[in-house]
């Protein structure tokens, strides 16, 4: 059976972002698979990388004590799935946290003769389902640093032939209910081909 | 001239702490009068709560749990970010501090149906020195999202002709005592042309 983590990251249960969450679990669960729904701001994780985690950093294995029960949850998912808003061109800062504090060395990279070398081989598909304020030119002219971090960085660590999906809905303040509604159906059809 | 240093490393003996010293010295040096906010220090709360997003787009209320740092940032005409880059991007610390100060009303207005405007027009130098542990051709393939947040990002919301300086050490872990010290030099020399008087071309 698959295993999906979905990390969720934002605060309000009435939130579009919520609303794109409850879909994304649904529909995996629908699938049959094993989802574990990670709510980042219900569960209360720190993002603050601490002083000494950081003396600790390369320590490897001591190094995942701070965090083990996160790292055995981001090791035992096959799939891993991101909900968040993007925040001034950003991850929201708790999800930001997240890969501070929990993709360390001999987690999601290792290092071999002295090169970064990927570590997630667990992880065979992605998947990351956003939405940004500014319009998709002004995250261009912005160089869209979350596409970016996706993309290159995250599908960097994971399983080489990993299955990458990126969603976004741009300018949602000013979409209306029926562009809102067709970017939910469009992250449910995603969702079940993933 | 008004300087805002914000500055975040978990180590108070830091490279990153050397890096803030050779920035905050220069200003002083010139005459600038300067503030700091250490992130780690204080300690700031990065994580935007419900309570927030409630205020979010009331400007009267939306500034009354990050006070100190509204008005620092409305006080100054420079600002300063001095941090290191973990997976290319801003520490959480940091990129939470954004996320929770830079609110409607202070970083940019939003009209009913039109698009955002800046609100930082009173901002007309931005730096950003850091420190990445990957190297230089790794981040330009993964496009300087942490760069790009502050210097692109934030920049669009500053004066149109805000002056922006960056520099990075990069490679971190295979820094030697000589790169170190001459990433520093590269600080003061950076932060000295941040600071120097526009040319008359570069007036309007």
């Amino acid at each position: 059976m698959t295993r999906a983590l979905v990390l969720f990251a934002h605060p309000c249960p009435e939130s579009f972002s919520a609303a794109l969450h409850t879909r994304v679990v649904e529909v995996l669960d629908a699938r049959g698979w094993d989802v574990d729904d990670f709510d980042l701001n219900a569960e209360g994780f720190s993002p603050v990388l601490s002083e000494a985690e950081r003396r600790g950093y390369h320590d490897e294995p001591a190094n995942i004590e701070p965090v083990r029960a996160y790292v055995e949850r981001v090791q035992a998912a096959d799939a891993l799935v991101l909900v968040f808003p993007v925040w001034n061109f950003g991850y929201p800062a708790i999800l930001k946290g997240f890969f501070d504090r929990v993709f360390l060395p001999g987690v999601s990279f290792k290092l071999v003769d002295g090169k970064v070398r990927p570590n997630l081989q667990n992880i065979r598909k992605l998947a990351a389902v956003t939405h940004y304020g500014g319009t998709r030119v002004r995250a261009l002219l912005a160089g869209d640093p979350p596409r970016h971090c996706v993309k290159r960085h995250l599908r960097y660590v994971c399983h080489p032939q990993a299955r990458l999906r990126y969603l976004a809905l741009y300018d949602m303040n000013r979409a209306d209910t029926a562009k809102r509604s067709a970017y939910i159906e469009r992250v449910t059809a995603e969702m079940r081909s993933l | 001239m008004r300087a805002l240093v914000v500055h975040c490393h978990p180590r108070a003996d830091s490279y990153t702490a050397a890096v803030r010293d050779v920035v905050m010295d220069q200003l002083a040096t010139r005459g600038v009068e300067t503030r700091l906010i250490d992130l780690y220090r204080e300690p700031f709360d990065p994580v935007l709560s419900v309570a927030d997003l409630d205020d979010y787009e009331d400007t009267t209320l939306n500034t009354r749990r990050v006070g100190d740092d509204v008005e620092a940032v409305r006080w100054c005409d420079t600002l300063i970010f001095v941090y290191p880059t973990w997976w290319y991007g801003l520490p959480a610390i940091l990129k939470g501090w954004l996320d929770r100060v830079m609110v409607p009303g202070l970083a940019f207005e939003m009209p009913e149906g039109g698009d955002i405007k800046p609100g930082l027009t009173h901002i007309h130098r931005l730096g950003v020195f850091t420190t990445c542990g990957a190297s230089v051709w790794l981040t330009t393939y993964v496009g300087f999202p942490g760069r790009r947040t502050i210097m692109q990002g934030l920049g669009l919301l500053c004066a149109r002709r805000c002056r922006k300086v960056y520099a990075a050490h990069y490679l971190m872990d295979s820094a030697t005592p000589d790169s170190l010290s001459a990433h520093l030099d590269r600080v003061r020399r950076k932060t000295d042309h941040l600071l120097a008087p526009r040319a008359w071309w570069q007036l309007w």
